[in-house]
């Protein structure tokens, strides 16, 4: 399951086009409103009722335990949802900037373009570091080299491996670390100049070093972007993000400031699962 | 008061010894400070010796709190209630040990005193002992308990013990005028008078924490009206 970036064949021929030239201009992180979302897998309810808002230009943290319903809820963000057969909202609403996300007239494509996607498991194409993060762009329309290659070193830059590739930029992707791995896929999901980032356990498969330059990366990054990560990673939650959610059988049990949440939750539910009394 | 078992026994049973370590060392600086004035007003030069040996004791528990409380953060990592406790308990171990360092200078100076005839203001001491040990035992049993009513009830108790201080410290220097000969033994007097007034500092300092720990509110350096209105 990958994003627009990775999954060319749902690319629309309507997409709206940049204008030869003209840097796409990014827009201010954007708030998600989700109201009282329920959502189905076939006749099965993994949400009930879920209302949170998230803000702009911070971190939110999705936590809870195995299949709470956090991933599912994150996918819902970019209806990544809707591949998958039998899966729906079934009553409640999505809305970016007050637009509900799955109204008719909504480009599913557009959308992911504003809201990108990074996996547990780093994906790049089997192609260069350049070429995986031009991709989007040309996808988008972009064919002047002058402006692809802006885009390339900006998205490289802003997911600080710049430094560490501007050498090899035509080098196969597969020939980088892990960590560099899932940093250029989240330089991917910067090029095409998303307003929201969605992280789904990005640093699951990293080792100590490259989950702390991620970390730096999502701190840098949220000043930008509205940045929502899904972690199984307590300390990771408390170390990155401003807000937390705590997810329970589907049902948003807390949600609140990080720093209140790790410090003095107010339901017990949240206390037992963060100091580890069940799970 | 940990409602619920955690996952990692091993946590559960770092913390309990954490806070067992706590309470031991509470009790050790309660009794030296019962053999301190007792030594005091029963003129008894053994009790003021083993009150200041105790100490030694006292002191070794404290950085044996420290090292199993950053132990405990650096394996754990604890939060939320899990953190406080730690942190807690790494907090009231300087306020127990320096309420046992009070006992101490009790000791020293009444064998001082205990070399001289003995002044009958000696008594005075006894009552704002009592108030100060009280002030003590509760802010540890409210720390135990995470009792936070009782722990805030310590706090107004402090001003009480300045008073009657300020009060004894009055008498004491009058007497002074009065008698001069005997100007050490109640400058001695006064000194301890101090260390009961200090004692309830601490207790009062152990009662924030006991509060912090119990919910997570910071109540330091409130006016009392604030704390009052909570």
């Amino acid at each position: 399951m990958v994003s627009l970036i990775e999954m060319p064949e749902t690319l629309s021929p309507q997409l709206p086009r940049q204008s030869e030239g003209t840097p796409p201009t990014p827009e201010p992180g954007s708030t998600i409103q989700i109201d009282d979302v329920d959502f189905e897998y076939g006749s099965l309810r993994v949400l009930h009722d879920v209302t949170v808002e998230i803000p702009p230009r911070a971190v939110t943290a999705f936590i809870g335990p195995s299949g709470c319903g956090k991933t599912t809820l994150l996918r819902c963000i970019n209806r990544m949802n809707d591949l998958i057969d039998n899966a729906r909202i079934t009553s409640g609403a999505i809305r970016i900037d007050g637009v509900d996300i799955n109204a008719s007239d909504v480009d599913v494509v557009d959308l992911r373009r504003r809201v990108g996607m990074v996996f547990q498991k780093s994906n790049p194409f089997p192609k260069s570091i350049y070429e995986n993060i031009s991709y989007g762009l040309r996808i988008a329309g972009v064919t002047r080299r002058a402006q692809i290659d802006e885009a390339v070193e900006k998205s490289l830059r802003a997911a600080a491996l710049w430094e560490e590739v501007k050498d090899r930029l035509e080098a196969n992707a597969f020939g980088l670390s892990g960590g560099q791995q899932q940093r250029l896929c989240i330089a991917r999901a910067l090029a095409v100049e998303p307003e929201i980032v969605l992280m789904d356990e990005p640093c699951s498969a990293l080792d100590p070093i490259a989950t702390a330059k991620v970390e730096e990366l999502i701190y840098q990054l949220k000043t930008q972007y509205t940045i929502v990560i899904v972690t199984h990673n307590m300390q990771q939650a408390g170390r990155c993000s401003d807000h937390t959610a705590f997810f329970y059988l589907g049902r948003v049990i807390e949600f609140g400031a990080t720093s209140k949440i790790f410090s003095n939750p107010g339901e017990r539910q949240t206390e037992d699962y963060i100091t580890g009394r069940f799970g | 008061m940990i409602a619920q078992r955690h996952i990692l026994g091993t946590f559960d049973e770092a913390l309990a010894s954490l806070r067992n370590n706590v309470l031991m060392m509470a009790g050790l600086t309660e009794s030296a400070f019962e053999r301190a004035i007792r030594g005091l007003l029963d003129r008894d030069d053994d009790l003021c010796a083993n009150a200041i040996a105790d100490d030694e004791e006292i002191d070794q528990l404290e950085k044996q709190i420290d090292k199993d409380g950053i132990d405990l953060l650096l394996r754990f990592q604890p939060v939320a209630s899990d953190l406080r406790r730690v942190v807690s308990a790494m907090k009231l171990s300087p306020n127990i040990e320096r309420v046992a360092d009070q006992a101490t200078t009790v000791a020293r100076r009444a064998r001082k005193l205990n070399r001289h005839p003995a002044l009958p203001e000696t008594e005075l001491i006894e009552p704002l002992y009592a108030l100060a040990m009280s002030m003590f035992k509760d802010a540890i049993d409210a720390y135990t308990r995470e009792d936070v009513p009782q722990a805030m009830a310590i706090i107004p108790r402090d001003e009480e013990l300045d008073e009657e201080n300020a009060t004894l410290q009055k008498q004491l220097i009058d007497r002074m005028g009065q008698d001069p000969d005997q100007l050490r033994g109640y400058l001695n007097l006064i000194f301890i008078a101090r260390c009961m007034e200090r004692v309830g500092d601490h207790a009062t300092n152990i009662a924030e924490d006991a509060v912090y720990a119990a919910a997570a509110e910071d109540i330091r350096h409130q006016p009392q009206t604030a704390v009052d209105e909570r």
